[in-house]
Protein backbone atom coordinates (compact mmCIF):
# COMPACT_ATOMS: atom_id res chain seq x y z
CA UNK A 1 0.00 0.00 0.00
CA UNK A 2 2.95 2.60 0.04
CA UNK A 3 2.88 3.52 -3.75
CA UNK A 4 -0.91 4.95 -2.37
CA UNK A 5 -0.17 6.20 1.15
CA UNK A 6 1.97 9.20 -0.11
CA UNK A 7 -1.26 10.20 -2.36
CA UNK A 8 -3.58 9.42 0.18
CA UNK A 9 -1.97 11.69 2.96
CA UNK A 10 -0.26 14.84 0.74
CA UNK A 11 -4.18 15.06 -0.60
CA UNK A 12 -5.28 15.02 3.23
CA UNK A 13 -2.64 17.29 3.74
CA UNK A 14 -3.91 19.40 1.10
CA UNK A 15 -7.09 19.34 2.09
CA UNK A 16 -6.52 20.27 5.72
CA UNK A 17 -4.31 22.99 4.56
CA UNK A 18 -6.77 25.07 2.30
CA UNK A 19 -9.84 24.49 4.68
CA UNK A 20 -8.04 24.54 8.08
CA UNK A 21 -4.35 26.55 7.44
CA UNK A 22 -4.66 29.04 4.53
CA UNK A 23 -7.63 30.81 6.16
CA UNK A 24 -5.38 31.76 9.72
CA UNK A 25 -3.06 33.72 7.38
CA UNK A 26 -3.34 36.89 7.73
CA UNK A 27 -4.91 38.81 5.66
CA UNK A 28 -6.38 35.44 3.96
CA UNK A 29 -9.55 34.65 3.82
CA UNK A 30 -11.61 31.19 3.76
CA UNK A 31 -11.74 29.45 0.32
CA UNK A 32 -15.19 28.84 -1.54
CA UNK A 33 -15.29 24.91 -1.49
CA UNK A 34 -15.55 25.06 -5.37
CA UNK A 35 -12.04 26.36 -5.51
CA UNK A 36 -10.85 23.96 -3.04
CA UNK A 37 -12.28 21.36 -5.14
CA UNK A 38 -10.31 22.66 -8.17
CA UNK A 39 -7.15 22.78 -5.81
CA UNK A 40 -7.68 19.36 -4.60
CA UNK A 41 -8.00 18.30 -8.56
CA UNK A 42 -5.32 19.99 -9.73
CA UNK A 43 -3.10 18.41 -6.68
CA UNK A 44 -4.26 14.81 -7.90
CA UNK A 45 -3.48 15.34 -11.68
CA UNK A 46 -0.10 16.17 -10.47
CA UNK A 47 0.37 12.96 -8.33
CA UNK A 48 -1.13 11.03 -10.87
CA UNK A 49 1.37 12.37 -13.50
CA UNK A 50 4.28 12.05 -11.47
CA UNK A 51 3.46 8.35 -10.23
CA UNK A 52 2.77 7.07 -13.92
CA UNK A 53 6.04 9.00 -15.37
CA UNK A 54 8.11 5.41 -15.35
CA UNK A 55 6.62 2.15 -15.85
CA UNK A 56 7.90 0.88 -12.91
CA UNK A 57 6.74 3.60 -11.11
CA UNK A 58 3.26 3.07 -12.45
CA UNK A 59 2.57 -0.38 -11.56
CA UNK A 60 3.50 0.59 -7.88
CA UNK A 61 0.94 3.08 -8.21
CA UNK A 62 -1.82 1.28 -10.30
CA UNK A 63 -1.30 -1.89 -8.53
CA UNK A 64 -2.49 -1.42 -5.23
CA UNK A 65 -5.70 0.52 -6.89
CA UNK A 66 -6.25 -2.66 -8.70
CA UNK A 67 -6.18 -4.86 -6.02
CA UNK A 68 -8.49 -2.69 -3.69
CA UNK A 69 -11.29 -2.77 -6.61
CA UNK A 70 -10.92 -6.44 -7.09
CA UNK A 71 -10.95 -7.14 -3.74
CA UNK A 72 -7.64 -9.40 -3.91
CA UNK A 73 -6.43 -10.27 -1.47
CA UNK A 74 -7.26 -7.24 0.74
CA UNK A 75 -7.77 -8.85 4.08
CA UNK A 76 -9.75 -6.45 6.11
CA UNK A 77 -10.21 -3.75 3.64
CA UNK A 78 -12.94 -5.34 2.40
CA UNK A 79 -15.32 -4.12 4.08
CA UNK A 80 -14.01 -0.46 2.85
CA UNK A 81 -14.38 -1.61 -0.61
CA UNK A 82 -17.98 -2.53 -0.12
CA UNK A 83 -18.85 0.97 1.25
CA UNK A 84 -16.92 2.13 -1.27
CA UNK A 85 -19.07 0.64 -3.72
CA UNK A 86 -22.25 2.18 -2.11
CA UNK A 87 -20.66 5.58 -1.70
CA UNK A 88 -19.94 6.38 -5.20
CA UNK A 89 -23.35 5.72 -6.59
CA UNK A 90 -25.07 8.10 -3.49
CA UNK A 91 -22.39 10.90 -4.53
CA UNK A 92 -22.97 10.65 -8.00
CA UNK A 93 -26.95 10.62 -6.83
CA UNK A 94 -26.50 13.34 -4.87
CA UNK A 95 -24.05 15.81 -6.72
CA UNK A 96 -26.92 15.41 -9.84
CA UNK A 97 -29.27 16.04 -7.41
CA UNK A 98 -27.31 19.15 -6.33
CA UNK A 99 -26.83 20.59 -9.60
CA UNK A 100 -30.43 20.52 -10.78
CA UNK A 101 -32.56 21.54 -8.06
CA UNK A 102 -33.75 24.53 -8.42
CA UNK A 103 -32.18 27.05 -6.24
CA UNK A 104 -33.94 29.25 -3.50
CA UNK A 105 -31.57 31.53 -3.73
CA UNK A 106 -31.88 34.73 -5.15
CA UNK A 107 -29.50 35.87 -8.50
CA UNK A 108 -26.22 36.99 -7.43
CA UNK A 109 -25.46 40.24 -8.38
CA UNK A 110 -21.96 41.50 -8.66
CA UNK A 111 -21.37 45.34 -8.01
CA UNK A 112 -18.20 46.82 -8.76
CA UNK A 113 -17.52 49.46 -5.76
CA UNK A 114 -15.05 51.67 -7.57
CA UNK A 115 -16.00 51.68 -11.21
CA UNK A 116 -14.24 54.29 -14.01
CA UNK A 117 -15.26 57.25 -13.64
CA UNK A 118 -16.10 59.19 -17.51
CA UNK A 119 -12.71 60.60 -19.17
CA UNK A 120 -14.31 64.57 -18.19
CA UNK A 121 -14.02 62.95 -14.17
CA UNK A 122 -9.90 62.24 -14.62
CA UNK A 123 -7.00 64.00 -12.92
CA UNK A 124 -9.17 67.12 -12.21
CA UNK A 125 -7.16 68.58 -9.28
CA UNK A 126 -8.90 70.64 -6.20
CA UNK A 127 -9.05 74.64 -7.10
CA UNK A 128 -9.90 75.09 -3.46
CA UNK A 129 -6.60 76.06 -1.30
CA UNK A 130 -6.16 73.50 1.83
CA UNK A 131 -6.40 76.11 4.16
CA UNK A 132 -7.71 75.34 7.76
CA UNK A 133 -10.44 78.03 6.64
CA UNK A 134 -11.39 75.78 3.41
CA UNK A 135 -11.39 72.59 5.69
CA UNK A 136 -13.31 73.59 8.68
CA UNK A 137 -16.11 75.12 6.02
CA UNK A 138 -15.84 71.72 4.11
CA UNK A 139 -16.62 69.94 7.19
CA UNK A 140 -19.57 72.03 8.00
CA UNK A 141 -21.38 71.17 4.65
CA UNK A 142 -20.01 67.56 5.36
CA UNK A 143 -21.85 67.46 8.84
CA UNK A 144 -25.36 69.32 6.96
CA UNK A 145 -25.29 66.96 4.18
CA UNK A 146 -23.10 64.04 4.11
CA UNK A 147 -23.08 62.88 7.96
CA UNK A 148 -26.56 61.44 7.71
CA UNK A 149 -25.04 58.40 6.37
CA UNK A 150 -21.24 58.43 5.76
CA UNK A 151 -21.61 59.13 9.64
CA UNK A 152 -20.11 62.13 12.02
CA UNK A 153 -17.12 59.77 12.64
CA UNK A 154 -16.75 59.61 8.43
CA UNK A 155 -16.55 55.33 9.38
CA UNK A 156 -20.23 55.16 6.87
CA UNK A 157 -22.53 54.85 10.10
CA UNK A 158 -24.75 57.51 10.43
CA UNK A 159 -28.56 57.71 12.01
CA UNK A 160 -30.00 56.98 8.35
CA UNK A 161 -27.42 54.79 6.81
CA UNK A 162 -28.95 51.26 8.39
CA UNK A 163 -31.67 50.88 5.43
CA UNK A 164 -29.29 51.13 2.51
CA UNK A 165 -27.52 48.48 0.54
CA UNK A 166 -24.97 49.37 -0.50
CA UNK A 167 -24.17 50.89 2.40
CA UNK A 168 -22.65 54.48 2.89
CA UNK A 169 -18.91 54.17 2.57
CA UNK A 170 -16.85 54.52 5.13
CA UNK A 171 -13.75 56.98 4.72
CA UNK A 172 -11.80 56.09 7.61
CA UNK A 173 -11.58 52.62 5.83
CA UNK A 174 -8.01 52.23 3.50
CA UNK A 175 -10.38 50.84 0.67
CA UNK A 176 -12.13 53.99 0.10
CA UNK A 177 -10.93 57.56 -0.29
CA UNK A 178 -7.41 57.25 0.57
CA UNK A 179 -7.46 54.72 -2.29
CA UNK A 180 -9.15 57.44 -5.03
CA UNK A 181 -8.36 60.57 -6.39
CA UNK A 182 -9.76 64.00 -5.39
CA UNK A 183 -11.23 64.44 -8.76
CA UNK A 184 -13.51 60.87 -8.26
CA UNK A 185 -14.52 62.04 -5.32
CA UNK A 186 -15.54 65.19 -7.13
CA UNK A 187 -17.71 62.80 -9.97
CA UNK A 188 -19.26 60.22 -7.21
CA UNK A 189 -20.70 63.35 -4.93
CA UNK A 190 -21.57 65.60 -7.96
CA UNK A 191 -23.51 62.66 -9.72
CA UNK A 192 -24.94 60.39 -7.10
CA UNK A 193 -25.56 57.22 -7.02
CA UNK A 194 -27.97 57.59 -10.65
CA UNK A 195 -24.44 58.54 -12.47
CA UNK A 196 -23.03 55.40 -12.09
CA UNK A 197 -22.11 52.82 -14.62
CA UNK A 198 -24.22 50.03 -14.77
CA UNK A 199 -21.32 47.56 -13.34
CA UNK A 200 -21.62 50.04 -10.07
CA UNK A 201 -25.48 49.17 -10.01
CA UNK A 202 -27.21 52.63 -9.71
CA UNK A 203 -30.65 51.30 -9.04
CA UNK A 204 -29.42 50.87 -5.47
CA UNK A 205 -27.55 53.42 -4.74
CA UNK A 206 -29.16 56.01 -2.28
CA UNK A 207 -26.03 58.76 -3.07
CA UNK A 208 -27.50 61.62 -3.84
CA UNK A 209 -26.83 63.69 -7.05
CA UNK A 210 -25.68 66.84 -5.17
CA UNK A 211 -24.94 68.66 -8.38
CA UNK A 212 -28.79 69.66 -8.87
CA UNK A 213 -28.31 70.87 -4.94
CA UNK A 214 -24.28 72.26 -4.39
CA UNK A 215 -21.84 74.76 -6.04
CA UNK A 216 -19.23 72.83 -7.43
CA UNK A 217 -16.99 74.52 -4.82
CA UNK A 218 -19.01 73.79 -2.13
CA UNK A 219 -18.28 69.98 -3.20
CA UNK A 220 -14.36 70.81 -3.39
CA UNK A 221 -14.62 72.07 0.01
CA UNK A 222 -16.26 68.54 1.39
CA UNK A 223 -13.78 67.06 -0.17
CA UNK A 224 -11.11 68.76 1.81
CA UNK A 225 -13.17 68.40 4.96
CA UNK A 226 -14.16 64.52 4.42
CA UNK A 227 -9.73 63.54 4.08
CA UNK A 228 -9.23 65.86 6.91
CA UNK A 229 -11.59 64.53 8.96
CA UNK A 230 -11.37 60.64 8.13
CA UNK A 231 -7.56 61.12 8.48
CA UNK A 232 -6.56 59.97 4.75
CA UNK A 233 -5.07 61.25 2.10
CA UNK A 234 -5.34 61.23 -1.16
CA UNK A 235 -3.84 59.06 -3.57
CA UNK A 236 -1.56 60.77 -6.25
CA UNK A 237 0.14 59.66 -8.95
CA UNK A 238 3.82 60.84 -7.62
CA UNK B 1 -1.61 -7.72 10.55
CA UNK B 2 1.39 -5.36 10.43
CA UNK B 3 1.54 -1.87 12.53
CA UNK B 4 2.26 -0.20 8.99
CA UNK B 5 -0.77 -1.49 7.20
CA UNK B 6 -3.30 -0.67 9.95
CA UNK B 7 -1.89 2.90 9.89
CA UNK B 8 -2.39 2.72 6.31
CA UNK B 9 -6.19 1.35 6.18
CA UNK B 10 -6.72 4.58 9.29
CA UNK B 11 -5.52 6.68 6.77
CA UNK B 12 -7.38 5.19 4.04
CA UNK B 13 -10.69 5.48 6.03
CA UNK B 14 -9.58 9.00 6.83
CA UNK B 15 -9.02 10.00 3.49
CA UNK B 16 -12.45 9.16 1.87
CA UNK B 17 -14.27 10.02 5.09
CA UNK B 18 -12.14 13.79 3.96
CA UNK B 19 -12.90 13.51 0.50
CA UNK B 20 -16.65 13.02 0.93
CA UNK B 21 -17.51 15.09 3.69
CA UNK B 22 -15.39 17.64 1.22
CA UNK B 23 -18.17 16.88 -2.06
CA UNK B 24 -21.28 16.95 0.12
CA UNK B 25 -20.18 20.31 2.02
CA UNK B 26 -19.52 21.90 -1.71
CA UNK B 27 -22.86 20.41 -2.51
CA UNK B 28 -24.68 22.19 0.25
CA UNK B 29 -22.83 25.17 0.29
CA UNK B 30 -24.41 28.64 0.86
CA UNK B 31 -27.81 27.74 2.00
CA UNK B 32 -27.19 29.26 4.94
CA UNK B 33 -28.14 32.97 4.62
CA UNK B 34 -29.78 36.02 5.75
CA UNK B 35 -33.34 37.26 4.83
CA UNK B 36 -32.62 39.08 1.61
CA UNK B 37 -36.15 37.67 -0.04
CA UNK B 38 -39.53 37.79 0.81
CA UNK B 39 -40.99 34.10 -0.24
CA UNK B 40 -44.94 34.16 -1.16
CA UNK B 41 -45.80 30.08 0.30
CA UNK B 42 -47.97 28.41 -2.19
CA UNK B 43 -51.41 27.81 -0.79
CA UNK B 44 -54.19 25.71 -2.03
CA UNK B 45 -57.38 27.01 -1.26
CA UNK B 46 -58.11 31.08 -0.98
CA UNK B 47 -55.24 33.65 -0.10
CA UNK B 48 -56.39 35.96 3.22
CA UNK B 49 -56.84 38.65 0.72
CA UNK B 50 -58.37 40.70 3.20
CA UNK B 51 -57.69 39.73 6.96
CA UNK B 52 -54.19 40.35 8.20
CA UNK B 53 -54.39 38.08 11.27
CA UNK B 54 -55.84 35.25 9.27
CA UNK B 55 -54.01 32.05 11.26
CA UNK B 56 -52.91 30.98 7.33
CA UNK B 57 -50.33 33.89 7.32
CA UNK B 58 -48.20 31.62 10.32
CA UNK B 59 -47.37 29.39 7.27
CA UNK B 60 -45.53 32.19 5.07
CA UNK B 61 -41.77 32.67 6.46
CA UNK B 62 -41.19 36.31 7.94
CA UNK B 63 -38.66 38.77 6.23
CA UNK B 64 -37.29 41.53 8.12
CA UNK B 65 -36.14 44.53 6.62
CA UNK B 66 -34.13 47.62 7.58
CA UNK B 67 -35.71 51.28 6.74
CA UNK B 68 -33.62 54.47 6.26
CA UNK B 69 -35.07 57.93 6.55
CA UNK B 70 -35.39 59.28 2.87
CA UNK B 71 -32.78 61.41 2.38
CA UNK B 72 -31.81 60.56 -1.27
CA UNK B 73 -33.68 63.67 -2.95
CA UNK B 74 -35.52 66.57 -1.57
CA UNK B 75 -37.34 67.15 0.65
CA UNK B 76 -35.43 65.11 2.78
CA UNK B 77 -36.45 63.60 6.54
CA UNK B 78 -33.33 62.73 8.96
CA UNK B 79 -35.41 60.84 11.28
CA UNK B 80 -38.57 58.43 11.06
CA UNK B 81 -40.26 56.44 13.55
CA UNK B 82 -40.26 53.19 11.31
CA UNK B 83 -37.03 51.05 11.71
CA UNK B 84 -37.75 47.87 10.39
CA UNK B 85 -40.72 46.17 8.30
CA UNK B 86 -41.54 42.37 8.77
CA UNK B 87 -43.10 40.82 5.24
CA UNK B 88 -44.87 37.72 4.66
CA UNK B 89 -46.80 36.85 1.49
CA UNK B 90 -49.00 34.14 0.34
CA UNK B 91 -50.19 32.72 -3.22
CA UNK B 92 -52.56 30.37 -4.67
CA UNK B 93 -51.35 30.54 -8.16
CA UNK B 94 -53.80 33.30 -9.22
CA UNK B 95 -53.49 36.05 -6.24
CA UNK B 96 -50.73 36.64 -4.36
CA UNK B 97 -51.26 38.42 -1.11
CA UNK B 98 -48.41 40.52 1.18
CA UNK B 99 -48.57 41.46 4.19
CA UNK B 100 -46.61 44.27 6.22
CA UNK B 101 -45.80 44.67 9.65
CA UNK B 102 -44.04 46.97 11.67
CA UNK B 103 -44.41 49.02 15.16
CA UNK B 104 -45.81 52.19 14.90
CA UNK B 105 -46.91 53.61 18.65
CA UNK B 106 -50.03 55.61 17.84
CA UNK B 107 -52.53 54.66 14.97
CA UNK B 108 -53.20 58.34 12.78
CA UNK B 109 -55.37 58.77 9.98
CA UNK B 110 -52.29 59.68 7.91
CA UNK B 111 -50.53 56.55 8.69
CA UNK B 112 -49.39 54.87 5.39
CA UNK B 113 -47.61 52.55 3.71
CA UNK B 114 -46.40 50.78 0.10
CA UNK B 115 -45.06 48.14 -2.36
CA UNK B 116 -42.54 48.89 -4.94
CA UNK B 117 -41.93 46.46 -7.64
CA UNK B 118 -39.39 46.97 -10.89
CA UNK B 119 -41.39 46.37 -13.87
CA UNK B 120 -40.39 44.66 -16.63
CA UNK B 121 -36.58 43.62 -17.41
CA UNK B 122 -35.48 46.51 -17.14
CA UNK B 123 -33.47 47.73 -13.90
CA UNK B 124 -35.18 50.81 -12.12
CA UNK B 125 -33.80 53.37 -9.74
CA UNK B 126 -35.66 52.55 -6.26
CA UNK B 127 -36.32 55.92 -6.09
CA UNK B 128 -39.05 55.74 -7.97
CA UNK B 129 -37.16 54.61 -10.86
CA UNK B 130 -35.50 58.03 -11.80
CA UNK B 131 -33.44 58.54 -14.21
CA UNK B 132 -30.09 57.38 -14.40
CA UNK B 133 -27.34 58.87 -15.97
CA UNK B 134 -25.64 56.48 -17.95
CA UNK B 135 -28.22 52.88 -17.93
CA UNK B 136 -31.65 53.32 -19.12
CA UNK B 137 -34.43 52.43 -16.73
CA UNK B 138 -37.75 50.73 -16.53
CA UNK B 139 -40.81 52.31 -14.61
CA UNK B 140 -42.17 51.45 -11.12
CA UNK B 141 -45.41 50.16 -9.98
CA UNK B 142 -46.80 51.20 -6.70
CA UNK B 143 -49.17 49.22 -4.30
CA UNK B 144 -49.98 52.51 -1.75
CA UNK B 145 -52.58 52.06 1.38
CA UNK B 146 -53.35 55.11 3.64
CA UNK B 147 -55.47 54.01 6.77
CA UNK B 148 -57.94 57.27 6.29
CA UNK B 149 -58.92 56.18 3.01
CA UNK B 150 -58.71 52.49 3.75
CA UNK B 151 -57.93 51.03 0.37
CA UNK B 152 -54.78 50.49 -1.91
CA UNK B 153 -54.08 52.76 -4.97
CA UNK B 154 -52.37 51.19 -8.18
CA UNK B 155 -49.78 53.69 -9.32
CA UNK B 156 -46.52 53.75 -11.70
CA UNK B 157 -43.60 55.97 -11.81
CA UNK B 158 -40.68 56.70 -14.16
CA UNK B 159 -38.52 59.33 -12.61
CA UNK B 160 -39.57 62.17 -9.95
CA UNK B 161 -42.88 64.25 -10.66
CA UNK B 162 -44.34 61.43 -12.52
CA UNK B 163 -46.23 59.36 -9.88
CA UNK B 164 -49.62 58.86 -10.34
CA UNK B 165 -52.42 56.48 -10.47
CA UNK B 166 -53.23 54.31 -12.96
CA UNK B 167 -56.01 53.84 -14.77
CA UNK B 168 -56.34 49.94 -13.92
CA UNK B 169 -56.73 49.28 -10.39
CA UNK B 170 -55.31 45.99 -9.73
CA UNK B 171 -54.20 46.09 -5.89
CA UNK B 172 -56.80 45.69 -2.75
CA UNK B 173 -55.36 46.22 0.94
CA UNK B 174 -56.25 46.23 4.63
CA UNK B 175 -54.90 47.78 7.06
CA UNK B 176 -55.40 46.59 11.14
CA UNK B 177 -54.39 48.38 13.96
CA UNK B 178 -53.43 46.56 17.26
CA UNK B 179 -51.61 46.98 20.45
CA UNK B 180 -48.97 49.34 18.76
CA UNK B 181 -48.39 47.66 15.24
CA UNK B 182 -49.61 48.15 11.95
CA UNK B 183 -50.24 44.74 9.56
CA UNK B 184 -51.57 45.36 6.29
CA UNK B 185 -52.56 43.04 3.83
CA UNK B 186 -51.61 44.10 0.10
CA UNK B 187 -53.36 41.85 -3.02
CA UNK B 188 -53.66 41.44 -6.36
CA UNK B 189 -53.73 38.81 -9.46
CA UNK B 190 -50.04 37.48 -10.09
CA UNK B 191 -50.58 38.67 -13.21
CA UNK B 192 -52.44 41.49 -14.87
CA UNK B 193 -53.50 42.28 -18.58
CA UNK B 194 -50.96 45.42 -18.26
CA UNK B 195 -47.62 44.48 -18.40
CA UNK B 196 -46.25 47.69 -19.62
CA UNK B 197 -47.24 49.51 -15.90
CA UNK B 198 -47.95 46.49 -13.61
CA UNK B 199 -45.58 43.72 -12.48
CA UNK B 200 -46.25 40.46 -13.76
CA UNK B 201 -45.48 37.94 -10.70
CA UNK B 202 -44.12 34.80 -12.52
CA UNK B 203 -44.07 31.65 -9.93
CA UNK B 204 -40.75 30.78 -9.84
CA UNK B 205 -39.03 33.98 -10.76
CA UNK B 206 -36.98 36.83 -8.97
CA UNK B 207 -38.29 40.35 -8.67
CA UNK B 208 -37.19 43.31 -6.83
CA UNK B 209 -39.60 44.56 -4.67
CA UNK B 210 -38.77 47.68 -1.68
CA UNK B 211 -40.97 48.88 1.15
CA UNK B 212 -42.04 52.44 1.97
CA UNK B 213 -43.62 53.44 5.19
CA UNK B 214 -45.48 56.69 6.62
CA UNK B 215 -45.98 57.42 10.23
CA UNK B 216 -49.08 59.88 10.21
CA UNK B 217 -48.27 61.65 13.37
CA UNK B 218 -48.22 65.45 14.08
CA UNK B 219 -46.24 67.94 15.31
CA UNK B 220 -46.86 70.75 17.80
CA UNK B 221 -47.77 73.01 15.25
CA UNK B 222 -50.29 70.01 14.13
CA UNK B 223 -48.63 69.59 10.75
CA UNK B 224 -47.41 66.14 9.09
CA UNK B 225 -44.07 64.88 9.97
CA UNK B 226 -43.77 62.19 7.38
CA UNK B 227 -45.50 63.13 4.22
CA UNK B 228 -44.55 62.95 0.69
CA UNK B 229 -40.87 62.38 -0.02
CA UNK B 230 -40.44 62.38 3.87
CA UNK B 231 -41.03 58.92 4.35
CA UNK B 232 -39.14 55.42 6.10
CA UNK B 233 -37.57 53.66 2.55
CA UNK B 234 -36.10 50.25 2.08
CA UNK B 235 -33.39 49.56 -0.42
CA UNK B 236 -34.28 47.19 -2.98
CA UNK B 237 -34.91 43.24 -2.15
CA UNK B 238 -36.26 40.12 -3.22
CA UNK B 239 -39.79 38.30 -4.05
CA UNK B 240 -40.26 34.88 -5.17
CA UNK B 241 -43.63 33.61 -5.63
CA UNK B 242 -42.92 29.61 -4.99
CA UNK B 243 -43.38 27.20 -7.70
CA UNK B 244 -45.15 24.13 -7.52
CA UNK B 245 -43.45 21.63 -6.42
CA UNK B 246 -40.91 19.34 -9.18
CA UNK B 247 -39.85 16.36 -8.21
CA UNK B 248 -37.41 15.68 -11.03
CA UNK B 249 -34.57 16.34 -9.33
CA UNK B 250 -35.15 13.01 -7.42
CA UNK B 251 -35.11 11.16 -10.89
CA UNK B 252 -31.89 13.06 -12.30
CA UNK B 253 -30.60 11.33 -8.59
CA UNK B 254 -31.74 8.06 -8.83
CA UNK B 255 -30.58 7.65 -12.73
CA UNK B 256 -27.53 9.31 -12.07
CA UNK B 257 -26.88 6.55 -9.14
CA UNK B 258 -27.63 3.78 -11.46
CA UNK B 259 -25.19 5.13 -13.81
CA UNK B 260 -22.65 5.29 -11.46
CA UNK B 261 -23.25 1.84 -10.01
CA UNK B 262 -22.84 0.22 -13.86
CA UNK B 263 -19.99 2.19 -14.41
CA UNK B 264 -18.36 0.19 -11.21
CA UNK B 265 -19.87 -3.07 -12.45
CA UNK B 266 -18.57 -2.63 -15.49
CA UNK B 267 -14.93 -1.83 -14.26
CA UNK B 268 -14.69 -4.25 -11.97
CA UNK B 269 -15.77 -6.75 -13.87
CA UNK B 270 -13.18 -5.68 -16.85
CA UNK B 271 -10.38 -5.45 -13.92
CA UNK B 272 -11.04 -9.52 -12.88
CA UNK B 273 -10.97 -10.46 -16.72
CA UNK B 274 -8.30 -8.42 -18.44
CA UNK B 275 -5.37 -7.88 -17.07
Amino acid sequence: MGALGTPIILMVAMYAFLKFGLPNIPGSAPLPSSLIFLYLLLTAGGIFMFKTLSGESKDAFWGPIQRFLTGENIGGLQALRYGVFILFPLLVGWQTYGSTAVSDLPPTESRTIHPAPPGEYTGLSNPVPKTPENIMQGKGFYAAYCSPCHGGNFDGKGPAARGFIPAPANFADPTTIAMLQESYLFWRIKKGGVGLPIEGAPWKSAMPRWEVELPDEWIWKIILGEYDGAHQSPRTWE
Amino acid sequence: MKPANRIMKRVLRGGTAAIAAMIIGGASLGYAQESVSVRATLLTGGVPVDDPSAAVWSSAPPATFPMSPQVHWQNRIQEVTVKDVIVRALHDGTQVAVLVEYTDPTQDPDDAAALEFMVGDKKAHFAHGQPMLQVEGGPVNIWFWKNKTGKAIDMSAKGFGTLKPQEHQDVTAKGVYSNGTWKVVFSRKLLTGHADEDVQITAGQFMSISFAVWDGRKDAVGELVEKGSQKAVSSWWYFRADAPPDYSGYMYAAIAAALGLGFQFVLIRKLKKGQ
